[in-house]
């Protein structure tokens, strides 16, 4: 058993075993570390394909709990099916109360955003009593970092290349999500992990759909050092491009508000996959164009709180 | 033709080296191949890449089983067998390795008797920049070996590295054209070797495996937290250490490593786990009280018996 510290921010437990093989400084791993130490082994994670399935690669698992495996679109389908199997075995008597898992769904924003939003509708729909935990690199990392629904505008990915990168513009999922009004719904970041605690801790006492979106830095697809993961994490709240906030009983609250934020240049400089809009020579236009947008999403909340 | 091996970790660039070094190939009118293999493409994870040269038509494909020149990135990997950079060496095969050491020191460090040669890098500008100029450096000197021209090594840096800024360009072509001087002496040391066709090669032997029940041919595991039975500590260059006397015990360090390598001594000091420490420096830019520094790998990449592991609580 670990020792812990007096200072301890974090639980000291060291639940989520070390040696998987994600890259040198995955933001993800982070995310999902402390998600296990909150949630526990107790736990059924379902995992759709993605870097995070490396996880688990046999005969090695981080996870001291159960673990399965799902195609892309389908996780919420197959934790419907393991919720579904649990409340059999429960009513039959064959589980005891104090076996009952916690069914988690994680997939990286692939899914999320993209090949499983029907599935994930229909199982809030439903009602389905779970925890879903999407991990957000903003494109298909384990694939080598295609674009996804999730890639910001402007980023270049493998197939986003060129001066202006990616046309799209990043899926406003957790509006999606709270339009299905789930339970609970948040999203977090690692980088601040008091806020992250939190939240999970009142997510994982709740009963029903329990949604969250993961700011997971990714130093591989988004081209910065390994050692910078912390700082873009905190960089991307600081500049007001990733709001920290939670949806119950129909409410949106932003958990973190900056007052003086800091330019978006901040932010996107850090990252080698905006490197074109800084060089040869800055392009105003896009990057004056994602500036607004984050002004304009921050003075929709001040006028609407 | 030519058959050259890169080795190096996820971030390091030696993928890009042997794009350069293909491109400088092709410049020359090569028929080449370059590509890099790796377990999954894991920063900091060993990896390689391989580049085969001829001016006939090639026919040979996959890995490269004898090289006739490996280049290697850091000499750590040299102490990883895992990371293959003795596999399948031919009694020509020559080593070139990016080390601050000469090259008969190092011979003497790795107990080591085979020809090698090494090349001595700069301190980057910044130890945390994502391109590293040594991709740069390896292919120019491996250039130089091979009796190709710094032009087409230049062109072929264009090429490969066309998103970078001036100033890193700069850098980089800096970096490759003191490479090329280095090897100099060497000039054309590596020469082509036939192409050998597949008959040469040993047939795979084959263990044929029943069909199972699908309860037992699916893949379950009933262990908990196996993977700690892998050493990533391996995939380090550089290692965190903490300077205990100037150590709040703040616990940032320990918050944000993402591997969870780090807990607490008797005093409640933190410590490194160095057998899963992927070195990814996090706790580093983190720490307030700047009290941990990255000092260069040695090898001893396990919590090894001369209380190299700082958790000395177990
Ligand atoms: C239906 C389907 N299409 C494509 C793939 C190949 N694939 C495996 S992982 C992956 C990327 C997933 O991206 P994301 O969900 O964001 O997870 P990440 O890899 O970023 O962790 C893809 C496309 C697949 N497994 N299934
Ligand atoms: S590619 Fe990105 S998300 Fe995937 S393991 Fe590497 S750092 Fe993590
Ligand atoms: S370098 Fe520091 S933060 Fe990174 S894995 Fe090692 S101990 Fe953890
Ligand atoms: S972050 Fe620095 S000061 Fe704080 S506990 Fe770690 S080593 Fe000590
Ligand atoms: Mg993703």
């Amino acid at each position: 058993m670990q020792k812990t510290s007096a200072n301890a921010l974090i639980p000291t437990s060291h639940l989520l075993g070390s040696g998987t093989a994600t890259c040198s400084g995955c933001g993800a791993l982070a995310d999902i570390r402390l998600f296990y130490e909150i949630l526990g082994e107790k736990t059924i994670f379902v995992n759709a394909a993605g870097c995070m399935t490396l996880l688990t690669v046999y005969p090695f698992t981080p996870f001291r709990g159960s673990w399965i495996y799902t195609a892309m679109a389908s996780a919420p389908a197959g934790a419907q099916g393991v919720r579904d199997a649990l409340d059999l075995l429960l009513a039959k008597g064959r589980l005891g109360k104090e076996e009952d898992l916690q069914v988690v769904v994680l997939t990286g924003d692939g899914s999320a955003y993209g090949m499983g939003l029907s599935s994930t509708s229909g199982a809030m729909e439903r009602g389905l009593d779970f925890i879903y935990i999407c991990y957000d690199n903003e494109g298909y990392g384990n694939t080598g970092h295609q674009f996804s629904a999730a890639t910001p505008h402007g980023a270049s990915t493998a197939t986003s290349r060129g001066m202006t990168g990616f046309p799209g513009y990043k899926k406003d999922l957790f509006s999606i999500w709270a339009a299905h009004n789930p339970t609970y719904l948040a999203t977090v970041s690692g980088a601040d992990p008091l806020d992250m605690v939190r939240k999970i801790k009142k997510a994982k006492d709740l009963r029903g759909p329990r949604m969250f979106i993961a700011l997971a830095p990714c130093p591989t697809g988004w081209h910065f050092d390994a050692s910078q993961t912390v700082k873009i994490g905190k960089l991307a709240v600081q500049t007001g491009i990733w709001p920290l906030k939670e949806y119950v009983n129909g409410k949106v609250e932003h958990t973190r508000i900056v007052t003086k934020k800091r330019p978006v240049d901040e932010y996107l400089k850090m990252q080698g996959r905006f490197s074109h809009l800084f060089e040869p020579r800055r392009n105003e236009k896009v990057l004056d164009e994602i500036q607004t947008r984050v002004n304009d999403y921050w003075k929709n909340v001040e006028e609407g709180e | 033709m030519f058959r050259i091996r890169f080795h190096g970790r996820g971030g390091q660039g030696m993928k890009t080296a042997s794009r350069i070094l293909g491109s400088a190939f092709f410049l020359e009118g090569y028929e080449t191949q370059d590509a890099p293999r790796y377990g999954a493409e894991r920063r900091g994870a060993p990896m390689f890449a391989y580049v085969r040269a001829a001016k006939t038509t090639i026919f040979e494909r996959g890995i490269i089983l004898r090289p006739d020149l490996v280049v290697v990135a850091d000499e750590s990997l040299l102490l990883l067998q895992s990371a293959g950079v003795l596999a399948d060496l031919a009694e020509h095969s020559l080593l070139l390795i990016s080390s601050s050491h000469s090259p008969e020191e190092l011979q003497k460090k790795l107990g080591m008797v085979r020809p090698l040669l090494t090349l001595s890098m700069p301190v980057p500008k910044d130890i945390f920049t994502s391109h590293p100029p040594q991709s740069s450096a390896c292919a120019a000197a491996a250039a130089q070996l091979l009796g190709l021209s710094l032009q087409s090594v230049r062109q072929a840096l264009h090429m490969e590295l066309s998103g970078l800024s001036d100033e890193k360009m700069a850098e980089n072509e800096e970096t490759a054209n003191s490479a090329f001087l280095q090897m100099e002496p060497h000039r054309g040391r590596v020469g082509e070797q036939p192409e050998t066709g597949s008959v040469s090669e040993d047939r795979p032997s084959w263990i044929i495996l029943p069909f199972e029940d699908a309860r037992i041919s699916s893949p379950a595991i009933h262990g908990e937290a196996t993977s700690l039975l892998m050493d990533t500590g391996s995939w380090r260059s550089l290692k965190p250490f903490i300077h205990k006397e100037q150590c709040s015990r703040c616990d940032l360090c320990h918050t944000y490593c993402p591997e969870g390598a780090i807990s607490f001594d008797n005093d409640g000091y933190p410590c490194i786990d160095y057998k899963h420490c992927k070195g990814c420096l996090i706790c580093l830019v983190q720490c307030p009280l700047h009290a941990i520094e990255a000092v260069q790998e040695d090898g001893s990449f396990h919590n090894n018996k001369q209380g190299d592991d700082q958790c000395d609580n177990s």
